[in-house]
Parts: structure tokens; sequence; C-alpha cells
């Protein structure tokens, strides 16, 4: 690139700050590679003494098998392509998909590209490796890049997942977090839109009140809700008799809960997007002929999604990565995924049991990145909207 | 088309007063033009028209209907916005076709379209978004939103004011050339005097939310009803020097004006146009002082002089040269002066 000399950095600024950024990804992103290394070995390698046997595993080789170097080549490609379509074709895939109703779009849509790229991964990435993997066994001197040099095996997510039913928590996880979303979402838009176009001086004290709720530690409101959720069975009673549930224990009534944690950091995120819309818009929809929730629906909301979209985003997050409020509220058969992790841990813990944790973890992480990945437009265009960030 | 009625409105902010007592009746087919410094009520009497602001007090007629109570999309309006207010998100074909399709118009939408875009010059950008236009494009996009559904009233605040000089004269005369075409009733607001004077078949000039006078351009430049109009209307301002008036003559420093027609004898403040006075020659002229700037406009020179307190300037030939610092004689006969009250600023009566 040609720039002006003033401006390029001089050789010691460009070395600090290659080596801060070096040693920020060490700091980063090493437990997370570690862990992904470690899901994949038996313990005795995953618990090796020499790191190199913990990326190898050789234990693990010699019982279950491994993959090659082509294998680990074919799987970046894999990978790389993935990538570059989910980022680049889930907008159109919402757009077709979405009966013209945008979220429906773009929930569909991510949900059919997750389904894709699990059926890439799955299905036809092992067929293709096998092939050529063949092939290049026939081939003498090539011979040598089909063989297995790294130890991988399987075993934990499937002890995981089928054994240790981790799917359950799965699905708690998924409506937990879905309820959030959408609650937050649908409550925050139109408070938000409200407070940031009337005129009245109730907004401020509203937005104050809101502003001290957000500050409140999340134990604070989570002690206040415990006690009621596990008589509600007593105190509901009277008004739905036999009916009356107990709402200890259910994930839907922890929904509640975390949107109430959640609901006044996204009124406030999504009030100062609204206020970044000119009120002129507004204006000339209605003149236009359109009534007060019309001109919010067809003109306001069409433009505030890259808004909506970081903000259900930070939901989601807050939702999904909850411990606290799922830990107390949930008993351990209806756990959501974070909290269920801590089952693996207790004073049996076995070497198994901790590697079976670790192969959870990564499953807790994977839907995090297929999320950023197809939004990572719309979060980067929303934050830098001027939003207050979360 | 409709005529408008406006009984006696006014607006108020708590203690402040946007606009008051505000009456008036707009001509089916008019062009009136709201006219006056910034925050002088005259977007807000239009946003009262439009619906988006309510009245404190006072009526709202469009047609044989009273308005008040009426949702905007309900009064058969049409508004032009100063930022023009766009949807982004949608290409000009969709933005020109919105009122259409959100008021279920009936008829072919598609040739309502074409033919709006057509007289706002718009039809090779049809497919664009409002991000990729210019500031007279996007001008027109709202333009031709507002003319798509020939409603009763076309309202327009400050349509121009975002653009840049050369396009706001050329937008102008194509605005008086729509307006003459369509022969729609058109309420017009602006702080530009030359658009007032150029657009309106009546002007009404306002300041802190009162009327100060009502009449078409040619009266309010001729006649101002007070100091204020005459400060405000005509470029340069008209002068206005203050003095003392005794059996017809008008008096002050370096100022004798003789034969004026009035009864009035006291302090008065004098007003006279910059191009209807002329230098004279020898200093035979009404006022004689030095020259305190000259400036060569091209078609003519000004002349300005100090006088009292105030600066009067006169419109000289265009080959008029002379120092600063130079006696100069001003020709003001007494039928180009207007004469106002010196407390009120109000015209004094013949």
């Amino acid at each position: 690139m040609s720039q002006a000399k003033v401006f390029q950095a001089s050789t010691g600024l460009k070395v600090t700050v290659a080596v801060f950024l070096l040693f920020w990804l060490v700091v980063a992103a090493f437990p997370l590679f570690w862990v992904l290394v470690m899901s994949f070995k038996l313990p005795v390698d995953a618990f090796s003494a020499s790191p190199l046997a913990v990326i190898t595993g050789p234990e693990t080789l010699a019982e279950k098998g491994g993959i090659s170097i082509l294998d680990m080549l074919l799987g970046a490609v894999a990978f790389y392509l993935v990538y570059q379509a989910v980022s680049h074709w889930t907008r159109g895939v919402a757009e077709r998909v979405g009966f013209g109703f945008t979220p429906i779009g773009w929930i569909l849509g991510s949900l059919i590209m997750g389904a894709a790229g699990l059926f890439v991964f799955v299905i036809i990435l092992p067929i293709v490796t096998g092939a050529v993997n063949w092939a290049f066994g026939l081939i003498p001197g090539l011979s040598l890049l089909a063989q297995p040099v790294i130890g991988i095996t399987l075993d934990h997510y499937i002890a995981v997942w089928f054994e240790n039913e981790f799917y359950r928590n799965f699905l708690n996880s998924m409506t937990v977090t879905a309820g959030v979303v959408l609650i937050s979402l649908t409550v925050g838009t139109l408070a938000g839109y409200g407070l940031a176009r009337t005129p009245s001086s109730l907004a401020f004290w509203l937005l104050i009140m809101a502003l001290i709720f957000r500050a409140l530690p999340h134990s604070v409101l989570v002690t206040g809700y415990l006690p009621p959720f596990i008589n509600s069975r007593e105190i509901l009673e009277p008004f739905l008799g036999d009916a009356a549930p107990t709402l200890y224990g259910q994930p839907l009534a922890v929904i509640v809960v975390l949107v109430s944690i959640n609901q006044p950091f996204t009124i406030w995120m999504l009030r100062s997007f609204f206020q970044n819309i000119p009120a002129e818009l507004d204006e000339a929809a209605r003149v236009d002929g359109c009534g007060h929730f019309e001109a919010f629906w067809r003109v306001i909301m069409p433009v505030m999604w890259p808004g909506v979209i970081t903000t259900g985003l930070f939901s989601f997050l807050l939702a999904y990565n909850d411990y606290l409020v799922t830990a107390l509220l949930l008993d351990a058969q209806n756990q959501t995924m974070v909290p269920a992790i801590t089952q693996y841990f207790n004073r049996e813990t076995t070497t198994t049991d901790q590697v079976e944790a670790v192969a959870a973890a990564v499953s807790i992480t994977a839907p995090l990145f297929l999320l950023v990945m197809v939004f990572q437009r719309q979060i980067v265009s929303g934050l830098t909207a001027g939003a207050v960030k979360g | 088309m409709a005529e408008i009625k406006l009984a006696n409105i006014t607006k108020r902010w708590g203690s402040f007063v946007g606009v008051q007592s505000f009456d008036l009746t707009i001509e089916d087919k008019e062009f009136l033009v709201l006219l006056g410094p910034s925050g002088c009520g005259k977007t807000t009497t239009m946003r009262m028209i439009a619906g988006l602001e309510d009245p404190t007090e006072g009526e709202i007629h469009i047609g044989d209907r009273v308005v008040n109570d009426l949702d905007p999309k309900d009064r058969d309006v049409a508004m032009v916005f100063q930022s023009y207010g766009l949807y982004p998100n949608m290409d000009v074909y969709e933005n020109i076709r919105f009122p259409l399709k959100v008021r279920k118009v009936e008829g072919d939408h598609d040739a309502m379209v074409r033919r709006a875009a057509e007289m706002v010059e718009l039809t090779e950008f049809l497919h664009r978004k409002p991000a990729a236009l210019s500031g007279g494009q996007r001008q027109r996009v709202a333009l031709a939103r507002a003319i798509v559904r020939q409603p009763q009233v076309f309202l327009m605040d400050e349509p121009l004011s975002n653009l840049d000089a050369k396009l706001r004269v050329s937008t102008r005369a194509q605005l008086k050339n729509l307006s003459h075409e369509l022969q729609v009733t058109t309420i017009y607001v602006t702080h530009d005097q030359i658009e007032a004077m150029t657009l309106a078949d009546r002007v009404v000039v306002m300041e802190k939310g009162i009327v100060q006078q009502v009449g078409t351009p040619t009266e309010i430049y001729d006649n101002p009803a007070n100091t204020f109009v005459a400060s405000f209307i005509g470029s340069p301002a008209m002068n206005l020097m203050e003095g003392q008036i005794e059996g017809g003559v008008f008096r002050c420093d370096h100022v004798e004006i003789g034969g004026l027609d009035t009864a009035h004898s006291g302090p008065a403040i004098l007003g006279f146009r910059a191009e209807d006075a002329a230098v004279a020659p020898d200093g035979a002229g009404q006022i004689t002082a030095p020259i305190y700037s000259l400036e060569l406009l091209g078609d003519a020179v000004m002349v300005t002089v100090r006088t009292g307190g105030a600066l009067v300037a006169v419109k000289a030939d265009k080959d008029y040269r002379a120092n600063i610092g130079d006696p100069v004689s001003f020709s003001v006969p007494a039928s180009i002066c207007h004469l106002f009250d010196q407390g009120s600023g109000e015209r004094l009566a013949r």
C-alpha cells in the first residue's frame, strides 16, 4: 500500500505492536486451542506431562486411530469454505426463506446454514478424506501423507451428548436463550422507540430506574426470586387451583428472571439506536398515510435491524452464558449447558470426567462461533452505528 | 384542492409562545409562503396544519372539515421535509410509491410513480437508494413522493435550504413551474426572502410567533407594515434612520428631508430602499456625509454613509467611483420615504 511517509509507523513501533498482538493472541486464544485439542484425546494423552504428547496423542493414535496430514489440510479447506459461505450467503438465504418477514428469515437462514455446515463436516468431509487418503495411499512416495499421524477420538463427545444426555441441557439452553432474546427484543424495541420519541419527562425517570436495576448484582435479583419460585405452588393455588405450578426448576420460569436482568440494558441500547434515526422519518411516514404503529413497523424497523441484531446478540450471550441464575433456579435434571458442566467436577472426578467436561465446554462454544460468523457484518455495522456498547 | 382556514390558532409550550393567534384563510390553489427568521413560529404553524403538532387553541379547517382531531394521515396533505425524510432502506421507486402503497390507492401505481418521477426528472434514478443520490436529487425524490398522490394540500418545510446556492435557484424555478402545473393549495415555509418573493401568491411575514404582515410580494416590498418587515424584506435591507419630524421635515445628523406628507411631529423612523435613491451631483441631495464604504456589485456600486448611528446605503451607477472619506450627497425625495413610529415600529398613517 502506498502511504505518505509521515503516516508510516516506525520499525520500533511495528515490532512493539506485533509483539503485543502476539502476546494477546497467546493469552486469549491458547486456552481455547488447548481445550479443543484435549477434548479429542484419551485421558492418558490429555493429561500427559509432555505438551507434544497432548497435541499428537500417541496413545490415542495407537488405540483409537487418528487423522493424516491430508485430513488436516482438507479440514482446513472445508472450514474456510464453510466460513466464507456462511458469512456471504446467509443474508441471501435469509431474504429468500423469510416470507418477506426479516426476523423469521434470519432465524431460518441461520438454522439452514448451520445444518448445511454440519452436513459438510459430518457427511461430506469424511467421504472426501476417505477417498483422498485411499488414493494417496496407493502412490508409493506420497502414502506417508495419508498415514494417520495425530491421535483423535470422538469418544468423549459421544459420551457427553448421548450417555450423559447433554442434548437435554442443550435444549434447555435453547429454550431459555430463545425466550430471553424474544421477550427482551420485543419489549426492548417497543420501549426503546417510545422512550426515544416521547417528549415526556417521565421517560428520563424510567431510564434512570432502568439504570439502577441494571446496576444491581444479579445475585440480589435471584435471591429475591428464589423463595417465591420454591413456594409458587402455595402462592398460586388460590388462583389456579390444582394447576398451580412449581416454578423452581422450570426453564420457562428462568426466562422471566433473565429478562428482568437483561431488559434495562436492551432498553437503553435500543433507545440509543432509535435516537440515531431522525424523527423526520416517522413524521414523513405519518403524513404519507401510516398510523403510529405502522410508521414504526414499516419505516423505522427496517432501518433498525443492525441495532436489533446487535442487541439481540448481547441478550443471547447473557442468557446463553448465564451461570448464576440458571444454577440457582434450576434443579440438576433440568440444567442448561453452562451449569451442567459443573456436574463433572466433584469429589470422585476421574480424568475421564475431566476430559468429558472439556468436550462439553467445546460443545458450548461451537454455536457461538456459528452465531458470530452469521452475524458478523450486522454486528460490526451495529457497533459502529454509535450505540451504547455492552 | 381545498381552502384552508386557520381560526385563531395558538401554540404554547408551558409559558413559551410558539404561535400567537394566527388567523388566516388560504384560498384554494393559492401558493402561500410563511416567511420569518428562525424561531418565528412558521414551521410550527405548518406542523400544526400537517397534524404533527396540536394547536393549544383555535381551529384548523381543510376544505369543509375541522381537522384538529384528525391524524396526519387522514388530513389528505403531503409534506416535503427540510432534510427530505426519505426512507433509506427503499430505492427511489419504492420511496415515491410508499404513500400509494400505504393508503392502498386504487389504480396503476407503476404509471403514477413514473409520471411523478418524470415531472421532477428522476426517471433514470428510479432504482437507486437515497444514499446514492445528490442533495438536489434527494430533494426531487421528496417532491415526487409528495405529488404522486395528488393531495389536497402541499406543505413544504424549507425544502431548498439544504441545497447549494446554484441548485437552489434552478430548483426554485422548477418548483414554481410545478406549482403552476399542479394547481394545488401550497404552504411553503422559508427564511429566505427571495424564495418568498419569487414563489408566493401571498406572503405571511412572522416574528416571535406573531404575524407581522400578510400580503402579495409587491405589497410587502412596497408597503411594509412595520420596521421588522421593512428590514427583513429586500436585499440590501431598507435603510432606517431615527430622527425628528417637524412640519413635514425629517431631520437627523447629515439628513434633512422635506415635503413629507404627514401630520406627525416628534421622533420617528424614516426608511427608504437603496435602489430608489440616487447619488446627487454637487451636494444637492437630502443626505450629505463622508463615504463610509464603497462596494462594487457588478451591476451597481453600493455607496454607504454613516448618519447618526445607522449605516445608509444607496445604489449608484455602476461606473461611479470615489474614495472612502470623500463627501457624497444622496437624493432622497419624499415620495420614496416610509415613515414608522419610533416606539412601536408601526407604519405611520399619512
